[in-house]
């Protein structure tokens, strides 16, 4: 228990045992009165959460892993349209005949094909006699056909380049939103716990306060009685526990304070009755004069 | 409930008798140790069967996703239809099998902790029971010897300071009887030495007579 000083009495109120209603406002400052055994329920309470959130987030989170490994490999998986090829034809004859390559004269004129590849290799063969030095070929003619080819694009060709495109986006999405859901459970496990751990703190500390606040009352007035101080035990705040404890905190007081007034009747007798005989300033009977201020006291 | 005071008339050099804690005794503050109880316990349940739900549901998706897909895959083949079945009716037999594990290791939770918080409450109900008892005693002017509280309890603080006054008043009221005691004697000699005679010898005899009584009362009660 802390020893913080008691609350004044309120002024006015009336004197003896038996309670009475004072407007005591809970202040969160006064919250933690009893650290030890406070903050021995609320840790027990915050760790045992922590440790259940933490084991079973973890348990949470594996199993999520593993869901979204497995869904990201379905999504993967999953069969996108494909995209036509395009078909290489050769034209049709009509459409366009083949081109023999030729390459141009000195003088810019196209040459006709009049001889074969084979011959003109030949004569070819005698200008690169006269040239040893410096080899020069010369290519005067190509037999190489150039023949036009169309390329043919499947009529739907567009619409399925749209719907395979569509679908790898699509499942690119469906990946993403699957690994963003796992962090989203990863988040909102934390999130919760850490809540859960300041929530339960709070709730915890201001939960034992109403239990300590009680014990604390009664502690101050333990410590009133112990200097042979019995003035009025006042009644418990609006939402304290340990109500009965206190009724029966409430009966003693009450059964001290009346043992103190059975005394004080009996001294108060002797007196009157030595009074009465002209024995009143006789030492015994100063002495209990003496005793009988000192309960009187106590019992304002 | 067995009483936990009544080492009180003993005398104070007397060996103390061993309290010890039985089952039947844990539950001595009913209000108190419940609410305790079963806010952890409601608490942890709730915890528990949340993330619990969610583990399964992410299981399950799991499951799903894979069934799904073999589905797929076995769509065209007739033949491939009972392992689907198969691997499918495993699946689900595992998922249940983790709700029951689940079920398990929540119920057992639930009753460990509600023990083990039925226990730690108890170290609180069992000191605030037995100053109530001793609160019971006072109330009817008895004050005998408070006893210490058991190893292991909590609000040895708090019982301290009610020993403290207990032993205090118990003083202060043994002193007191004592005074009187001996100022009763001192009367009753100074009343034979003098010579009262009538209404104030009545009186002064009655009032003594009534102190005697009142003190040997007294005597019982601190005993």
């Amino acid at each position: 228990m802390s020893d913080k000083a008691p609350p004044p009495p309120a002024a006015g109120a009336p004197k003896g045992a038996g309670g009475g209603d004072r407007n005591y406002k809970r202040s969160w400052k006064n919250l933690l009165i009893n650290k030890k055994y406070q903050l021995q329920f609320t840790l027990f309470m915050v760790g045992l959460s922590t440790l259940l959130m933490a084991g079973l987030g973890i348990w949470v989170m594996k199993v999520a892993n593993e869901t979204t490994t497995v869904s990201m490999a379905s999504v993967r998986g999953t069969p996108c349209p494909k995209v036509p090829p395009f078909v290489e034809s050769a034209a049709p004859e009509e459409e366009a005949a083949p081109v023999p390559m030729k390459l141009p004269e000195p003088d810019g004129r196209v040459p006709e094909p009049t001889e074969t590849p084979a011959a003109a290799a030949g004569s070819g063969s005698a200008a690169a006699e006269e040239s040893r030095v410096r080899t020069k070929v010369v290519m005067d003619e190509s037999s190489m056909m150039m023949i036009p080819t169309v390329i043919k694009v499947p009529e739907d060709f567009g619409q399925k380049v749209v719907a395979r495109w569509t679908c790898e986006l699509r499942l690119g999405g469906a990946i993403n939103s699957l690994e963003s859901g796992r962090l989203l459970i990863l988040y909102v496990l934390i999130g919760t716990g850490l809540l859960l751990v300041v929530g339960l703190a709070f709730y915890g500390i201001k939960m034992t306060h109403k239990v300590a606040g009680p014990l604390f009352k009664v502690s101050l007035y333990l410590g009133k009685m112990q200097q042979g101080r019995f003035d009025k035990v006042w009644n418990l705040r609006k939402g304290d526990q340990l109500i009965d404890f206190y009724e029966h905190f409430k009966t003693a007081h009450t059964g001290v304070v009346t043992m103190e007034k059975a005394d004080i009747a009996k001294i108060k007798a002797v007196i009157a009755a030595a009074e009465h005989t002209g024995a009143g300033e006789h030492a015994t009977i100063v002495e209990l004069r003496e005793i009988l201020a000192r309960k009187e006291k106590a019992i304002e | 409930m067995s009483d936990p005071t009544a080492a009180t008339g003993v005398p104070a050099n007397a060996p103390r008798p061993r309290y010890k804690r039985k089952l039947s005794n844990y539950l001595l503050d009913k209000k108190l140790q419940l609410r305790y109880v079963l806010l952890v316990t409601i608490l942890s349940g709730v915890i528990a069967g949340a993330l619990g739900y969610l583990i399964y549901q992410q299981k399950r998706a799991a499951s799903e996703s894979i069934e799904r897909d073999l589905q797929s895959l076995t769509q065209a083949d007739a033949s491939q239809e009972d392992f689907q079945e198969h691997v499918a009716s495993g699946l689900e037999s595992e998922d249940r099998a983790l709700v029951y594990k689940m079920a398990g290791v929540g119920i057992g939770l639930v009753v460990i902790l509600s023990l083990y918080l039925l226990i730690m409450t108890h170290k609180v109900a069992g000191p605030l029971y037995k100053v109530s008892m001793y609160f019971d005693r006072m109330a009817v002017g008895r004050l005998g010897v408070v006893t210490p509280l058991r190893q292991g309890d909590m609000l040895q603080d708090f019982y301290l300071n009610f020993k403290d006054m207990h032993d205090a008043v118990r003083a202060r009221a043994q002193a007191d009887a004592s005074a009187l005691e001996k100022a009763l004697e001192t009367l009753r000699d100074s009343k034979n030495q003098a010579d009262y005679r009538g209404e104030a010898r009545a009186k002064m005899d009655e009032a003594l007579d009534e102190l005697d009584k009142h003190l040997t009362e007294r005597k019982k009660q601190l005993a």
